[in-house]
Formats: C-alpha cells, sequence, structure tokens
C-alpha cells in the first residue's frame, strides 16, 4: 500500500500528515484520498481532472507531475509526496 | 440578521494578493484599511450588493487552489466561500471519472460578478474565463451556465484577449427587465432582449486592427462599458480601438475622438452622480508602455452632448507611470460625487468633490485589479 506524504499547504484541507491509500496509479491515489478528505476535490486537480498548475507528485522521490503524469502506476512500499511548488512575488 | 445600513464610505479592492477594504468617513478625511481576505489569490472583482447591506462578493484566483467565489455578509469583516460554478460544495464534487468521456473544460478564472435586479434579491451573474456566463438565483449556493452563450453560433470566432478568453462585462438594462448585455474578450458584445436565451453579437462600426477584417460581426476586444445612468439605451464603449458611443442599445456605435492622442485604455464609469457622460482614463497605445500618457494621473470626462473630452484633473501632483485594469475605476452616489481610482501600481487616488481636489489612500496596496465603492445615497 503506497503511504502519501502531504505538504504543508495542504493542511488546511487535510488534518494528517500522510495517509496509506489503496491504489493502482497516482490518479487513483487522488481519487481515493479525496474520497477520505472530500474538501481536498478540485484543490490538486481541476474539475476536468488536470493537475493544478503547481502541484507536483513523486513517486520514490521522482517528479512525475508531467511524464508520465496521473497514469504513474504504483507499487506496494511506494513513497509518494504531494508538493507544491512555491511561484512569485 | 443582515447589518444596518452603514455611513461609512468603503472602497472594496480586488488585488494580486487578495481582497482589502478601505473605509473613511463621509468628509473622506480618515481610512482604515483592512486585510488581505483570501491572501494570496488573485482577486479579479469584489463588489458589495446594494440589494443587502453588508453582502460583499469577491471572485478569488488562486494559482494552487483554483477559483472561488466569497461573501461577506458584515460589509468585508468576515468572508466565507460559496459554491463557484463547475465547484459546487465538497460533497457534490464529482470525481473527474464520474464525467466519463466528456469531462468539462476547467474555469481558470473568474472574472465579474453582478447582483441582480431589485427585484431578484437572490439573482446573481457572473463572468468567467472560458467565455462563460453563469446565473445563480440562490445567492450563489448554486450556478447555471447560460446556454446561448455556451452554444453561440459564432463562439468559434472568438478568441481570448491578453488576459485570456474571458466575459468581463455584465450590464443590466434598468428599464427593460429581460434585457442585458456582456462584454467579451476578444468577441465583443452582446445583447440579450429574451433574458439571455439568445444573444445578438453588438459592434457595428467597432473597427479592429488586428483582424483581416476590419469590421467584422464579432472579435472585437472590447475592454469596458458603462450604461448611460439616465437612459439605458446609451451606452460608453472603451474598446481595444478607441472609445465609441451608442445611443441606440448598442445597434451602432460611433468612434468620439481622442481625449490626448490617444483613445487606448480599459476602464469607463458613470453613475447618476455625474449624469451627461462617462469618465475614461486614456493610456498610451498598447504597443507602447499601457500608462498614462505624460507620467502623471488624469482622468477624461467625456460630454455626451458636447461631444468633447475634458480633463479632470487639471495639476496634478501624482508624477509617475499609472496604469489600470477594466475595473479600476469606480463612482459613488454621493453629491458631490466621489470617485475613485485604483493603479496596478497599488495606488487609489480619489476626489471627494467631483474632481475639484484629488488625494491618495495613505496605503500601498499590491497591484489593484478592481475597485468598488459602496456609500450612503446622496
Amino acid at each position: 500500500m503506497p503511504t502519501v506524504h502531504l505538504d504543508g499547504m495542504l493542511r488546511q484541507y487535510v488534518s494528517a500528515r500522510s495517509v496509506e491509500v489503496e491504489a493502482a496509479d497516482v490518479s487513483g491515489l487522488i481519487d481515493r484520498i479525496e474520497e477520505v478528505y472530500p474538501r481536498l476535490r478540485y484543490r490538486l486537480r481541476d474539475e476536468a481532472g488536470t493537475l493544478r498548475r503547481f502541484v507536483r507528485i513523486f513517486v520514490n522521490g521522482q517528479d512525475v507531475s508531467l511524464v508520465p503524469g496521473l497514469t504513474t502506476r504504483l507499487r506496494v512500499g511506494d513513497k509518494v509526496d504531494i508538493l507544491h511548488s512555491i511561484q512569485g512575488g | 440578521m443582515a447589518p444596518a445600513r452603514s455611513s461609512r464610505v468603503r472602497l472594496y479592492l480586488g488585488t494580486e494578493k487578495g481582497t482589502y477594504v478601505a473605509t473613511t468617513d463621509l468628509q473622506r478625511s480618515k481610512w482604515k484599511v483592512t486585510g488581505p481576505f483570501q491572501p494570496g489569490s488573485a482577486v479579479f472583482h469584489v463588489v458589495p450588493d446594494p440589494r443587502t447591506p453588508g453582502d460583499v462578493y469577491a471572485l478569488a484566483n488562486s494559482g494552487f487552489w483554483g477559483p472561488g467565489i466569497f461573501r461577506s455578509r458584515d460589509y468585508g469583516v468576515k468572508w466565507s466561500e460559496v459554491a463557484t460554478p463547475g465547484f459546487p460544495p465538497p460533497g457534490q464534487r464529482k470525481a473527474p471519472k464520474e464525467f466519463g468521456k466528456f469531462p468539462p473544460e476547467a474555469i481558470r478564472a473568474l472574472w465579474h460578478l453582478e447582483p441582480g435586479r431589485a427585484d431578484e434579491p437572490k439573482t446573481l451573474f457572473l463572468g468567467a474565463d472560458p467565455h462563460r456566463l453563469y446565473r445563480s438565483d440562490d445567492s450563489g449556493a448554486s450556478w447555471e451556465e447560460n446556454q446561448g452563450i455556451a452554444q453561440h453560433p459564432t463562439r468559434p470566432k472568438w478568441a481570448p484577449g491578453g488576459g485570456g478568453p474571458c466575459l468581463h462585462t455584465i450590464l443590466l438594462d434598468p428599464e427593460r427587465p429581460s434585457r442585458m448585455y456582456v462584454g467579451l474578450s476578444a468577441a465583443g458584445t452582446f445583447r440579450t432582449d429574451d433574458s439571455g436565451k439568445t444573444w445578438k453579437p453588438m459592434n457595428r462600426g467597432v473597427a479592429v486592427n488586428f483582424l483581416p477584417e476590419t469590421r467584422p460581426e464579432v472579435g472585437q476586444c472590447v475592454h469596458h462599458v458603462a450604461l448611460d445612468p439616465s437612459d439605458s439605451t446609451v451606452a460608453y464603449r472603451q474598446d481595444h480601438n478607441g472609445i465609441y458611443l451608442s445611443e441606440d442599445s448598442m445597434e451602432h456605435w460611433t468612434r468620439v475622438g481622442k481625449p490626448l492622442s490617444t483613445d487606448f485604455g480599459f476602464v469607463v464609469a458613470t453613475s447618476p452622480s455625474l449624469p451627461g457622460g462617462a469618465i475614461f482614463a486614456p493610456l498610451s497605445p498598447p504597443e507602447v508602455t499601457r500608462t498614462m500618457p505624460g507620467q502623471r494621473f488624469q482622468l477624461y470626462w467625456f460630454d455626451r452632448k458636447k461631444r468633447n473630452f475634458r480633463p479632470m484633473v487639471r495639476s496634478s501632483p501624482f508624477l509617475g507611470e499609472f496604469g489600470n485594469h477594466r475595473e479600476g475605476l469606480a463612482i459613488d452616489r454621493l453629491d458631490p460625487a466621489g470617485i475613485y481610482y485604483g493603479s496596478t501600481g497599488g495606488q487609489v487616488i480619489y476626489t471627494p468633490d467631483a474632481g475639484r481636489s484629488w488625494s491618495a489612500v495613505p496605503f500601498q496596496f499590491p497591484k489593484i485589479h478592481s475597485v468598488s465603492v459602496s456609500a450612503p445615497a446622496g
């Protein structure tokens, strides 16, 4: 079961720092987190299902946000980080 | 219970970093600034609802979380999020897979919220990117997309303006309940006479210098439009390609000349407290700096009868580069009229006496997207 670490910016929507969820790919993983924390829905992805601009997803330390993206396969024991890149002035 | 009517003058500012409220007395001698609310979001429009004292709506566009509509019921002290179109309350949001093969096109930004008419106290209209118009009849708890705009036969010819494919102007005809107007960049102005079922392009006479066809039916980059407060068949238009006047409910437009060497700009504003014309803020041409010519603050009054412009700021103590966005000018209904200008540099410059004297709110704001004012009736 992959373990998901959530960054501090998500704390307003999710009470936990990390969660364990059963999912075959990143898209399914976000679906599952959103079921547990419904206030998060549409915050990581827009209503069309596209990752929002500043969301970065790492699987075992590798950035998969753009490639392979949401279809990235997950295995038991994978570590997933959901982070926000901070930008602007 | 809604708060009582206030004797204060309040400016509601949508900025690049959130919403601010600047409160003052009727003499506008002392200012108190609160905010930012919705911190970190680019707030494109903040608007008080004149039908319900104390109600204020803010359209927040967060780079992190997406767009959101927030409402205050106490003149901007406390705020809470209401539903956003395509973005309903948490329990009603669909997972992307629930949309099947045809997920919706995401809303990229919220641009303008227009409270409905006095006899429809819970009605709101909302303009959004990409080229969408929504209506709520329950004070923002739910929204329905206007299909006349969504399915408009000329839609394939619409292009994005510099700010994206936005629906940024919504005007309700105060004398004809089934008539309203919208402005979209870069598509032009449209009018409905059947409460939004069908929409007619209203751009005849407006030039386009960025398309092969210079007088197309649609494709004009309208920047902002204001109706005359005493005759709603009269409209003043700041377009990418000049300043225009219509005196027949936008059936025809006439270019009325230049206040300076330029008639480019973004804002136009009217008010019952300043009858007979409209205020414009000319900027240097789009291929140059898009700031006020002469490196000083200046506004111009267009007199409809005389068909001419006169400067409203005689000797400006405000020097430098002044630019603004389309919602950056507001006029109250006091006598004499108060006029409030918000710049992309974060200054608010105002007159409490219809232009005889000008001052600045003593606060440096972030880039200002919109200025709205609520004041007791004059």
